[in-house]
């Protein structure tokens, strides 16, 4: 007892010894990995988080930023993006879309495979600020067009699956996508490929005769695996009376996971609105960003999660379903929180309360009364983002401007 | 003989009483015409049909209430950066959601890379992509590239020039690292042989052996661009002691010389912007000078670099016209760009002016409150909607049936 005491009287004297890099003060911190869901100070200490607590000392900080009005989350994880902006087609730039959104993770689906992986690697993926992770798509030439991505020469598996091992600091797992040719191939090799490098599959997926939707989810899969675009037009998720197919309940029963995969074509608000309203949730929160989809859709994360709130999710269940579920799903739970000593990932977000318009895929627009804006990014404890000049001096303050400088 | 084919087509227009577009009830403020009052927009096809009053909204196969929001011509951004530079941005998602319909590459390609540009970007994009070809024939590959004369071209760049007329509006220099007036002349001289204006970003630094004086009064033609105008480094621009801008600035404008903003992450301070709006030296052309640094922290896109010179006491309807006409004149495509007169492409950008307390934060991340900011609300780019953040154009989903992809 008298031990503890003692522990504890350390650790507030350790404490009083801290100099903090950066502190957030009074934030409501949600963060559903440690279940926290109220006001904290989150203090950052060189690339990592120090300390989640109340009454942090501000003058024992570098640069405090008030985030009183504002939610603090773990920084966000889109795990469905497309960022090889110096390679494959209709690809944008990671920090630009990321960062400025709250996502500190991206995960790009497939815009590469084994053959261009490397140059993705050294042309975009080592250069960005946000931590840039990958599908490798089981097209070795990767999203570049349906010659290729038809072919089914091209989904070399032992290749596939060599690549994988060899960058397992970066990919996450094997993607198909616009398989068009009614066989299993895709599908088939891309498990096989996950299976083989102990990874996990996203599938984008379009039914076909002999290839049924149903077969994929509850024969194809494995338990982990990732069907993207759930609230597109492709599949059936939906009955002709608009309820939940019963295998698609008992898929998730099986433990296949289900992600957003916004897009151009892939969120459609009359299927999304039934499928949340029975409480089809997401497993995972992603954009599928790319050149399209950015424009009238607005398919960015912050844009993304608002349509969600406003369709009935909670703020919590949304958060939950961009950070620490995607951290999960993609196996590094050691993202998505703000554990103390976790890497100091964060985002700062304002719920603007309001009368706020959203498009989806077919343009058809949703009025809703909330919206999630991201006020500042902090990534590997710098922040890189601060619309509102938060962590900011005025420059009337801020000492003479050398021309020397 | 273009203006009559244009005419009979829209008289055609008009006694049909068909518009594909009406942006009905802005504030039109359109310089080029001395327009500033509300009034509605029509568009036919890609064009501009007509501006004028109580346009009846069944004339329009598709009408847009934009009362209470601002509309001018597409912003034309006269220094971006979309290719070759490590920072190059794609336009779609970073210019045209700002509604700059028309960006300027400054200097990304040169004539050895200008082809990949095309074929990558300027096919692909939707923005208007219009570029000043860098006098480095790699372009804007780094200091090991911009600093080497031997790839300074005059004749290479300007036959790169003539092939490609209807993208290529000038050249470029910039970030010269070497002694000495080579690069501008080779600019300058290419600029002569292709007859186009050359824009020039100098880092002058120490036994450079240039100044920023000899190169606005004896290097630069009038109509050549001296971009980055409040930049620090430019300790020329305003002189240390008496704060006063020099007078050789006012001398190069009375010459011809034009400035340029160009604000990107090293060149708007407020200090330097302040002390020259202060004495009425106003950039000629606003610039964002956007890329992957710049759209971080200075979040430098049109909108945000108007916002920042009505801070310093600019008027809407000037800062408009120095983010459209200026622009488009100054790379000699006025009247074609820059307006929103019947006959013009249909770029249109709908603007906002909120209200509240914003941060502007300048070049060193030191930020300025202001209680006035622009925003843009929709894009109009050949004739085309490709944004519209507030959903005005279109219906809500639950009463539009099951609707495929609405135009």
């Amino acid at each position: 007892m008298k031990a503890r005491w003692l522990l504890l009287l350390f650790a507030w004297a350790l404490q009083g010894q801290e100099i903090y890099d950066l502190l957030l003060k009074n934030g409501h911190v949600l963060d559903p990995a440690n279940h926290r869901d109220g006001q904290f100070d989150v203090a950052v200490i060189g690339n990592k988080i120090a300390r989640v607590g109340h009454d942090f000392a501000a003058a024992h900080a570098r640069v405090v930023v008030d985030a009183s009005r504002y939610y603090v989350t773990p920084g966000l994880i889109d795990i469905h993006t497309h960022f090889d902006w110096q390679g494959a087609d209709l690809n944008l730039h990671p920090d630009a879309e990321a960062l400025t959104n709250g996502v500190t993770t991206a995960v790009d689906a497939g815009s590469s495979g084994w053959k261009n992986f490397e140059a993705f690697k050294s042309t975009v993926i080592d250069h960005s600020k946000t931590r840039l992770l990958a599908f490798l798509n089981i097209v070795g030439a990767g999203m570049y067009g349906p010659k290729v991505e038809n072919d089914v020469n091209e989904m070399d598996v032992d290749a596939a699956a060599a690549m994988v091992r060899k960058h397992r600091d970066v990919i996450v797992g094997i993607k198909t996508a616009h398989f068009q040719p009614p066989t299993w191939d895709a599908v088939d090799r891309a498990v096989k490929a996950a299976a083989a490098s102990g990874t996990i599959v996203m599938v984008d997926f379009s039914p076909k005769p002999g290839r049924e939707y149903s077969d994929l989810i509850l024969k194809h899969l494995r338990p982990g695996d990732i069907h993207t675009h759930f609230y597109g037009r492709l599949t059936p998720q939906l009955d002709a009376n608009k309820r939940i197919q019963p295998y698609v309940l008992e898929a998730r029963k099986r433990g296949v996971l289900f992600d957003v995969g916004h897009g151009n074509g892939s969120f459609w608000f009359r299927i999304a609105v039934p499928a949340v309203q029975q409480g089809f949730l997401p497993d995972t929160i992603s954009t599928d960003i790319h050149v399209r989809s950015i424009m009238l859709p607005r398919a960015n994360m912050t844009t993304t999660m608002s349509k969600f709130l406003n369709i009935g999710m909670t703020l919590e269940q949304v958060i939950e379903r961009s950070t620490v579920n995607p951290a999960r799903v993609i196996r590094r739970p050691e993202l998505g929180t703000l554990s103390e000593g976790a890497v100091a990932d964060i985002a700062v977000l304002e719920l603007e309360q309001g009368k706020f318009a959203f498009l989806d895929s077919g343009h058809g627009k949703l009025i809703g009364d909330r919206r999630l804006r991201c006020v500042l990014t902090v990534r590997n404890g710098a922040v890189v983002w601060d619309t509102e000049g938060l962590s900011l001096t005025d420059w009337m303050k801020a000492g003479p401007y050398s021309n020397f400088r | 003989m273009q203006k009559t084919g244009l005419f009979f087509l829209f008289a055609g227009l008009l006694q049909g009483q068909t518009y594909d577009l009406l942006l009905k009830g802005g504030r039109v403020i359109d310089p080029a015409n001395q327009i500033d009052r509300v009034a509605d927009v029509a568009i036919a096809g890609n064009r501009i049909a007509r501006v004028s009053d109580g346009i009846a909204a069944s004339d329009a196969r598709k009408t847009v209430d934009v009362s209470g929001l601002i509309v001018t011509p597409g912003l034309v951004d006269l220094h971006a950066h979309v290719f070759g530079y490590e920072g190059a941005l794609f336009p779609d998602d970073t210019s045209l959601i700002a509604g700059t319909t028309t960006v300027v590459d400054a200097g990304g390609s040169g004539w050895r890379s200008f082809d990949d540009f095309r074929a990558k970007i300027i096919k692909r994009a939707q923005t208007r992509v219009l570029v000043l070809i860098n006098i480095v024939g790699h372009g804007m590959l780094g200091p090991r590239y911009e600093n080497d004369t031997g790839d300074m071209d005059p004749k290479a760049t300007a036959e790169k020039i003539k092939q490609n007329r209807d993208v290529i509006v000038g050249i470029k220099t910039a970030h010269f690292g070497g002694k000495g007036w080579t690069a501008i002349q080779r600019a300058v001289e290419a600029g002569k042989l292709a007859d186009v204006p050359v824009m020039v970003d100098d880092h002058i630094f120490t036994n450079s052996g240039r100044n920023t004086r000899e190169k606005l009064l004896d290097y630069l033609r009038p109509g050549d661009m001296h971009t980055h105008m409040y930049n620090d480094r430019q300790i020329e621009l305003i002189d240390r002691f008496s704060g006063k801008v020099q007078p050789y600035m006012w001398e190069a404008r009375k010459r011809g010389v034009l400035f340029d903003l160009g604000h990107g992450a090293g060149s708007f301070l407020w200090p330097v912007a302040t002390k020259a709006m202060a004495q009425g030296f106003v950039p000629d052309t606003i610039s964002t000078d956007l890329h992957g640094t710049s759209i971080m922290f200075q979040q430098s896109d049109m909108p945000n670099c108007i916002s920042k010179m009505m801070s310093l006491g600019m008027s809407l309807e000037d800062a408009i016209l120095r983010s459209t006409v200026n622009p488009a004149r100054n790379i000699h495509r006025y009247p074609e760009l820059g307006t929103l007169s019947s006959g013009a492409v249909a770029d249109v950008a709908v603007l906002a002016e909120r209200e509240g307390v914003f941060a502007m934060k300048d070049a060193w991340k030191n930020k300025k409150l202001v209680t006035k900011k622009i925003e843009c609300v929709l894009t109009v780019r050949n004739g085309k909607i490709v944004f519209d953040q507030e959903g005005r154009a279109f219906p809500l989903w639950n009463t539009a049936g099951e609707y495929e992809v609405i135009p």
